[in-house]
């Protein structure tokens, strides 16, 4: 009795294949790879976002949106770098050349900047070559549109 | 007697782990699912391109002026009188108008001081209205 206890003990070690780090594995590597992933992603500024009820989503790729800020001040940030004003089209210019002409503009204005600042990067845009702009804005409710 | 003893404790002495990484794959994929991302979203315009110049003759122009304190005044083509309407106000007048003109080309034209909200309130209403030809100025003088 007890030998045949002790066999069969040793039959149940061998029998199934561990399988309990199996887990530890996979995350291993979901960490990993969300470790080493990066988003192409500037940082947002701090605006106030302007609200259109006809805000639409942007029917283009992410890599080929590029974001323009423009703080209330009236300073203007692109990939986390502030920028002059006169600077823009030198810069625009040949980002939307090496993009094949696909760029997006993305202008996420502060909605009180003064309407001369935009104007004036869309000049500039206008100067860059730039064809497609989007004004960034948050979806307004008819509700609180009504209101108004 | 003894040997029944035996095959129970052997059954519940450990935790069932074989499932646990179902389990975690099931949350993980759940949630991959559900995620989405916030996606860029507003208004979108096409400029015109670089000396491009095109005569229109006044009749097709509607002119929206916006005022630096967000008055905004309406005046049809060559017509001198000016008609003060409200941003959602715009859609109506626009739907009206292109009805009967097909051609129309709105001209919104901003004070260089009003802030941005009320040229994209204006933008907004012609969106909605479907408008497509939109011109976007700064107001001279």
């Amino acid at each position: 009795m007890a030998i045949k206890g002790g066999l069969t003990r040793k039959n149940k070690a061998s029998s199934d294949v561990p399988d309990s780090s199996m887990a530890d594995i996979a995350f291993l590597l979901l960490i990993f790879f969300m470790v080493t992933t990066v988003f192409q992603r500037d940082r947002d500024r701090p605006i106030v976002w302007p609200v259109a009820e006809a805000t639409e989503k942007i029917d283009e790729k992410l890599k080929n949106i590029l974001n323009i800020w423009v703080e209330r001040d009236g300073s203007l940030f692109i990939n986390d770098r502030p920028y002059e004003m006169a600077d823009i089209a030198g810069t625009i210019g040949p980002l939307y050349a090496a993009s094949d002409r696909a760029l997006v503009i993305s202008i996420r204005g502060d909605r009180e900047v003064t309407y001369n600042t935009i104007d004036q990067l869309q000049k500039q845009l206008v100067a860059a070559g730039v064809v497609r702009v989007v004004f960034a804005t948050a979806l307004e409710q008819r509700m609180t549109r009504e209101r108004r | 007697m003894a040997v029944l003893n035996n095959k129970k404790s052997k059954v519940s002495d450990k935790v069932p782990s074989s499932s646990m990484a179902d389990i975690a794959f099931l949350l993980l994929i759940f949630f991959l699912v559900t995620t989405t991302f916030p996606k860029d979203k507003g208004l979108a315009i096409v400029l015109p391109e670089q000396a491009e110049e095109v005569q229109v003759s006044q009749k097709n122009i509607i002119h929206i002026i916006i005022q630096a304190n967000g008055i905004v005044d309406l005046k049809r083509g060559e017509s001198p009188q000016v008609q003060q309407v409200r941003p959602n106000d715009i859609e109506g007048i626009w739907r009206q108008e292109v009805a009967e003109n097909d051609n129309l080309i709105a001209a919104v034209k901003t004070h260089p001081d009003a802030p941005y909200k009320f040229m994209l309130d204006v933008l907004d209403a012609l969106h909605i209205a479907g408008a497509e030809r939109i011109s976007l100025q700064v107001l001279e003088g």
